[in-house]
């Protein structure tokens, strides 16, 4: 099943941000998108592992240029919750792939899928309130959130860094 | 942490930032499907893992080549790990031919994952170790390393050649009967010489032609008792004896004929002890049967060769091991300054014979036909040759073996039968 739904999710974020591109006028984009894509579904294929992550960076930074250049937003969410579940099913592939017996792989899938297409649907909604609901924030508010929002991340982080190995 | 964390950190923080400088909210937008990964990850982080395992094997102890069946069993005592993924090493030189050693699950609470497979391998002595267990939340964010104790031991005893028996002549043999002739008149069935008659002598011992010549008396036979003899054996395994081929190590050769003289002479009764000379003296003291044959076989099959500076010579060979005037038999490649040693063993009363596996031809067969080769080569069968010689000259019992050749036919041909004392003599 992981097999299956990777070329479509690795295709979905391609042509999702190369029509997003397009429609916005800026044809010249689209191609380079298409590429990265194939390239991705060819360097998974030859097990190129480092592709994944510097395609998964390619399509991000292609969506928040995108939506700075003021293309549909709701495509540019769309392409990057494509392009995070390719990155996921990439990964999961390979784990499913490195080892001699996977054991219960159906449920194995069933279970990460499950997770994944949550994890996918909160995300999109979410993204898409904050992108329908617009408040006007004035600078110092603006300001103070975003020191709070950074705090906040490196925290985090730095909790993860203790806990994980 | 990994990678995969970081990149999607640095992901989330470049969105941010850059939503931040140019203002535009949409970008930070663009963060929150990737923020809700990480949370989702965070949040069915596996935890502490809490396992237990368990090994069986199919026997702990057994020959060369013969198949060992591994069962590694995972029990979770926490929470359900989503996927978990375990592994176990395998002991180096062991080799895989059936079954999985790597697994990738999920495992619920209380619930068991089994592994089997099939292992086989050459002599030694081997320890499985942990199982290392991985375990991680279904997106794969946040990984839980952890060892588990599964210990267990195998042991490859070496491969043992049956012989036919060999003959030995200790100075000194034991009290009960066996195949060693003793040098001592009694009942037995070779003729060791003549005594005065005695009454109770059967009829049928008299020696009539000795009663022909001297008519005073008659005179009776009287046999050579066999006993058993004590038997020790010394195996060297010092490292610089040893030789090393694409083939194997000399020294597989010398363990093999140790167990193939170990059976032959436990076999026929006798109290065999073993000394392993090597980077430290492993000793199992003398003893009879089968159980003194599987105590042999396990050392045996731990035996490795070592150095150390302390028995870099035989100098400190602990003859007290042996009892006085019994047969040591010496399995050893041989160095020039062994000769000393051997020698002042011999002049202690002991029987020795040397099995000695041909380092020479065992190394020359994996060189080059090249001419300084060949030269070489003939030098030092020369200086071999002249030790063995040395050796004879002193009455020690010689077996040169060239490892390509069954060891029962070398030893036929070598020691032969040991000449029969038919001289007639009066025994008191």
């Amino acid at each position: 099943m992981t097999a299956r739904l990777l070329p479509i999710t690795i295709g979905l974020a391609a042509i999702i941000l190369a029509v997003a591109y397009a429609v916005g006028g800026v044809w010249k984009v689209s191609p380079i998108l298409l590429a990265m894509g194939a390239l991705w579904w060819v360097g998974q294929k030859r097990h190129w592992n480092l592709f994944a992550p510097v395609a998964l960076v390619g399509f991000v930074v292609a969506a928040a240029v995108g939506l700075w250049m003021s293309l549909p937003a709701g495509w540019m969410l769309a392409g990057v919750v494509a392009a995070l579940s390719a990155w996921d099913l990439d990964y999961f592939a390979r784990r499913l792939g490195s080892v001699e017996r996977v054991e219960m792989r159906p449920a194995l899938e069933r279970l990460h899928l499950r997770r994944l297409v949550s994890v996918d649907g909160l995300g999109l909604l979410l993204a898409g309130m904050a992108l329908v609901v617009q408040y006007k924030l004035s600078f110092d508010v603006v300001l103070v959130l975003g020191l709070v929002a950074v705090l906040g991340l490196s925290q985090m982080v730095s909790y993860l860094r203790r806990e994980s190995d | 942490m990994t990678r995969r964390l970081v990149l999607l950190g640095g992901l989330i923080y470049g969105l941010l930032l850059f939503g931040l400088l140019t203002l535009k909210g949409g970008l930070i937008a663009l963060a929150v499907p990737l923020v809700i990964y990480l949370g989702a990850s965070l949040f069915y982080d596996p935890g502490k893992l809490q396992l237990s395992a368990t090994r069986i094997l199919s026997s702990e102890c057994v020959l060369p080549g013969k198949p060992v069946v591994v069962k590694l069993a995972i029990t979770n005592h926490g929470s359900q790990l989503e996927e978990v993924r375990v592994e176990d090493g395998l002991p180096p030189s062991l080799e895989r031919v059936e079954g999985e050693a790597q697994v990738l699950t999920t495992l619920k609470a209380d619930e068991t994952i089994e592994l089997e497979y099939t292992l086989r391998g050459k002599r030694g002595s081997y320890s499985f170790g942990d199982v290392q267990v991985t375990a991680n939340d279904a997106l794969g964010l946040f990984r839980r390393r952890g060892r588990i104790s599964a210990a267990a031991h195998l042991l490859i005893l070496p491969e043992v050649q049956r012989l036919r028996p060999v003959a030995i002549r200790p100075p000194r043999t034991r009290d009960f009967p066996g195949p060693i002739p003793a040098r001592q008149g009694g009942p037995g069935v070779n003729f060791f010489g003549v005594r005065e008659y005695q009454l109770g002598d059967p009829l049928r011992w008299i020696n009539w032609r000795v009663v022909a010549r001297h008519t005073e008396s008659l005179y009776t036979n009287v046999f050579e008792q066999e006993r058993i003899a004590d038997v020790g054996l010394i195996l060297d395994a010092r490292q610089q004896n040893d030789v090393l081929s694409p083939d194997g190590a000399l020294f597989d050769h010398s363990v093999r004929a140790t167990a193939s003289l170990a059976d032959v002479f436990l076999g026929a009764g006798n109290r065999v002890g073993l000394l392993i000379y090597g980077s430290g003296m492993t000793r199992t003291f003398p003893g009879y049967g089968k159980v003194q044959r599987d105590r042999i076989m396990r050392a045996l099959a731990r035996a490795k060769t070592g150095f150390n500076y302390a028995l870099e010579s035989l100098e400190y060979l602990p003859t007290r091991f042996f009892p006085a005037r019994s047969q040591i038999v010496m399995v050893s490649p041989l160095l020039p300054e062994d000769l000393r040693v051997l020698v002042r063993l011999k002049a202690c009363g002991y029987q020795v014979m040397v099995i000695s596996p041909d380092p020479i031809d065992f190394e020359a067969k994996s060189l080059a036909p090249h001419r300084t080769f060949q030269l070489a080569t003939r030098i030092a069968r020369a200086e071999r040759k002249l030790l063995l010689c040395e050796l004879q000259r002193v009455g020690i019992q010689i077996v040169d073996w060239q490892v390509a050749q069954p060891l029962d036919r070398v030893i036929r041909v070598s020691l032969g039968r040991l000449p029969q004392r038919h001289e007639l003599r009066m025994v008191p």
